[in-house]
């Protein structure tokens, strides 16, 4: 027997979003279903280490929401959606007192305020933290909150199909990772939390079987629209050895303390990329000369270039960065004597579900979302602290706003044709082998990673997109052997926003911010624009993608008055 | 390198013992246990069943023992432990729902009952902005703080392997983590609960639980709480006192 839960509202994600938007609905009065994939005090959120940003103007008294508002829209490139910018940074001080009103141990300054920090291209000091771990503490704090309002959740529960009549949702479908037992859930709306894709990278910060892009497939197996999907950013220093740990962070403060970056000739070479900046140049920036470097044939024998600190006192490197020291340690290198090396690696997904920027609505009834699932924010460079700050305002706004819309609707209850369907989605899974569907997950992040990475052109795109019709119909034919349920789900979801990844990819013919092509290096002011993502139907049924363009609205007054007219260093400002 | 693991495979709904069986997993310098059970359940037997999570020592799925100690199968390197032979086991102390997966609700349940998240009567300052609290106080709370409740402690407590009703170490370090936050006020209804008779006064200081994954000295942790209550018990406790020093730090 299939077991069934009913709830008022269903959110899914266990992230910080997710949970934010859960207590907010339980707070309405609204009976809440809370389900992840994965351990429930375990979302990727917990990996967060350097702060959540908001204007306090603790310690840097000149700064106020309207300035917070320019630095992030600025260093977006002028992609994001300034309705939505200007809402978080007025809201996030708000955020901050929840969760210091809730138990967060946060840093503090010598009168007992809450201490902020520098934190990459921001103008003052407003990066809230807790040691590295800010993340991490931001989760405890909301999951005791959740469990003071005893809030179910279903944990290592996969959602596999969101369940959908009538042009609105009403439930979802799904299963047990432990024993594949399936399940149905009624409920009057649904809020998307998933948190992002850049796990269709072969190199990510992103742990093993996360960040897939389910939300964004799942949304659009229901119609609902994506934007800046072509954007995603990429950190300039993950590891790249061992392949166990490739990918794996290793932080800017590095460079914040002195780390100087070489190529195999020993050239300091961010002399020809920002000779001014150097190092403390921004992500992007970085990013794209390891990237080159790398590519020109510059890097080392594991395909990175070389971090090196190691010119400063040993005590300090210790003192100051203690998490890197382990964290290389346990793979034989010393960092306060070799240098690391490193290369880019695949690290937020500023795309993803197109939602209106007050209500976090997306275009299908009942269906909201919050956190890094969405696109609005960020635009082509997000700030470091920002989104910690983004899943908290806007998991409270998605929650409300959702909570206003079932009092508003009457419930549609779940036909059998409706779980015929998902049911039969997941038979068809489990019958693809389980090793099959996780080679091609290889292949996937491999393809992904040359043609739409650091650096993409229309060749690089074209062919991946080709690449990637041949997996997916690969993937289509039965396998025979163990199955995986959960591989083989999130390689399709991963395919479709791979796919949707490289069409906007090619369709932005400008390079802006993480979106660089080789072929159009210029950033034309022209494609100050969205591009925004439909999903429809063809005559065979197979799900479409059809590629359109939006502009994008001026900021306000207050906040066009704040916009920066020069450029500045991040010195002394990279923490994370 | 290659290793060889011993894993008792056991089903709870069908089996009275647990089968033993050997696994051999290349290794490199890097792998960890979690990693070379990842191998051995993608590559030899799906049907193994162990937790895992963050993989990274955040979220404390991974407990197990570990060539007889308990340890985070995710932050462990196999050839750390200097064995070619490697023993995995099931933590202690907790019915075995299957293989190296145990049965946490009562372990959950415990910690429900320390009112685990902060109760506080202190006036939220007007401004709708944060309460004080000084860097000190801030400190003394941080390390409790970041108990990921793997359970690696309460299990290799032998006061709780006899005496399951015995809180454990891990609920009593969240209640220490309240009652030393100088923004909480609830430090009383605490220490009635850690008081009682399944709470501190059963720890015998064996201080096996002091080997914590992060380092948390529950052993000591559980003393201070016992320091309290008897202070309290004679008029001495800090419960007033709290309340003015967060208004001194300003
Ligand atoms: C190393 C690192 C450091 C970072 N540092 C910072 C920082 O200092 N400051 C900052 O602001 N940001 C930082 N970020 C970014 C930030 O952590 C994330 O963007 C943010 O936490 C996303 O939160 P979320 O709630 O949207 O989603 P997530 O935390 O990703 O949660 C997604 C949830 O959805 C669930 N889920 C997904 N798919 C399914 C499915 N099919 N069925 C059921 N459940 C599902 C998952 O199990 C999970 O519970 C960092 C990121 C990384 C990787
Ligand atoms: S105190 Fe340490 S060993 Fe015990 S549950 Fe917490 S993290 Fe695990
Ligand atoms: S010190 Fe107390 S809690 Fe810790 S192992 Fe010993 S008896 Fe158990
Ligand atoms: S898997 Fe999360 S702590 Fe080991």
């Amino acid at each position: 027997m299939r077991q069934r839960y009913t709830s008022d509202v269903l959110v899914i994600g266990t992230g910080g979003a997710g949970l934010r938007a859960a207590i907010e609905l339980h707070d309405q009065g609204l009976k809440v279903l809370l389900v992840g994939k994965r351990p429930k005090a375990d979302a990727h959120t917990v990996l967060a280490a350097g702060g959540i940003n908001a204007a306090l103007a603790t310690v840097d008294p000149e700064d106020t929401w309207a300035i917070h508002a320019a630095d992030t829209l600025q260093e977006g490139r002028m992609l994001g959606d300034p309705r939505m910018v200007e809402l978080l940074c007025q809201q996030a001080p708000q955020a901050i007192a929840e969760l210091e009103a809730w138990g967060m141990p946060f840093a503090r300054t010598s009168t007992g305020l809450i201490d902020q920090r520098y934190f990459g291209a921001h103008r003052y000091r407003r990066t809230c933290f807790v040691g590295d771990y800010t993340g991490l503490e931001i989760i405890n704090a909301l999951m005791r909150e959740v469990e003071r309002r005893q809030i179910p959740i279903l944990e290592r529960a996969y959602i596999s199909d969101l369940l959908h009549t009538g042009n609105r949702v009403n439930g979802a479908y799904g299963f047990w990772l432990a024993d594949q037992r399936q399940f149905v859930i009624e409920s009057n709306a649904v809020i998307l939390a998933t948190g992002g894709h850049i796990h269709i990278y072969q190199r990510s910060s992103s742990r093993r079987r996360e960040n897939t892009g389910d939300g964004m497939a799942l949304g659009l197996h229901v119609g609902a629209h994506l934007a800046d999907m072509e954007l995603v950013q990429f950190h300039p220093s993950g590891m790249i050895f061992p392949h166990e740990l490739a990918g794996t962070l290793v932080t800017e403060a590095v460079r914040g303390e002195g780390g100087q970056l070489y190529n195999r000739h020993g050239e300091r070479f961010m002399q020809r990329y920002d000779a001014e900046r150097m190092e403390l140049s921004t992500r992007d920036r970085v990013a794209l000369a390891n990237y080159t470097e790398i590519m020109a044939g510059r890097g080392s024998e594991h395909g990175g270039v070389w971090l090196d600190i190691s010119h400063m006192p040993a005590s300090l490197i210790r003192e100051r960065l203690p998490r890197m020291v382990e964290q290389f340690q346990a793979v034989g290198v010393d960092i306060t004597r070799e240098a690391m090396q490193i290369a880019p690696t695949a690290h937020y997904s500023m795309g993803g579900l197109k939602v209106d920027p007050f209500s976090h609505a997306t275009n299908v009834a009942g269906l909201y979302a919050a956190g890094e699932v969405t696109a609005g924010v960020h635009g082509a460079n997000r700030l470091g602290g920002n989104s910690l700050a983004e899943i908290l305002v806007f998991g409270r706004i998605a929650g409300q706003h959702a909570a206003e819309y079932v009092r508003q609707h009457s419930e549609q209850p779940v036909q059998a044709a409706q779980i015929q369907q998902a049911a039969e989605r997941l038979a068809w899974a489990s019958q693809q082998a389980g090793d099959f569907q996780r080679s091609l997950i290889d292949q996937l992040q491999q393809l992904v990673w040359h043609g739409a990475g650091v650096v993409r052109n229309e060749q690089t795109l074209e062919a991946s997109l080709d690449q990637l019709h041949t997996l997916r119909s690969q993937s289509q034919q039965r396998s025979v052997g163990p199955a995986d349920l959960a591989a083989s789900l999130d390689l399709q979801s991963m395919l479709l926003t791979a796919e949707a990844t490289i069409l906007a990819a090619l369709m932005r013919p400008e390079s802006r911010g993480a979106h660089q092509r080789s072929d159009f290096p210029a950033t034309d002011p022209l494609w100050q624009r969205t591009i925004v993502i439909k999903p429809y139907r063809d005559q065979t049924e197979q799900l479409r993608l059809e590629l359109t363009t939006e502009l994008i609205p001026t900021a306000s007054e207050d906040v066009q008055a704040a916009f920066n007219q020069q450029e500045y260093s991040v010195a002394g400002r990279l923490v994370e | 390198m290659k290793v060889t693991f011993r894993v008792p495979r056991f089903d709870a709904a069908t089996d009275f013992t647990a089968k033993y069986q050997i696994y051999h997993v290349e290794v490199t310098p890097y792998t960890t246990i979690l990693d070379a059970l990842n191998i051995i359940k993608e590559e030899q037997d799906s049907t193994l069943a162990f937790r895992r999570g963050s993989q990274s020592g955040i979220d404390g799925s991974c407990g197990m023992m570990v060539n007889g100690r308990n340890r985070l199968a995710s932050t462990t390197r196999v050839m750390g432990l200097n064995a070619t032979e490697i023993a995995l086991g099931p933590l202690p102390g907790f019915p075995v729902i299957r293989d190296l997966v145990v049965d946490f609700d009562s372990f959950f349940a415990k910690d429900a009952v320390m009112l685990p998240y902060l109760v506080t009567d202190i006036a939220k300052p007007e401004d709708g902005k944060e309460r004080l609290q000084s860097p000190k106080d801030a400190n003394r709370i941080a390390l409790a703080a970041t108990c990921n409740q793997c359970g690696c402690c309460t299990s290799a407590c032998p006061v709780h392997w006899s005496n399951g009703e015995y809180y454990g170490p891990s609920a009593l370090t969240r209640a220490y983590r309240f009652v030393e936050d100088s923004r909480d006020t609830a430090i009383k209804a605490r220490l009635e609960i850690v008081g009682s008779e399944t709470g501190v006064w059963r720890c015998h200081t064996i201080f096996n639980c002091s080997e914590c994954p992060k380092s948390i000295p529950n052993g000591e942790n559980i003393q201070a709480l016992k320091r309290k209550i008897m202070l309290n018990k004679i008029g001495l406790g800090r419960i007033e006192v709290k309340v003015a020093r967060t208004e001194a730090t300003v």
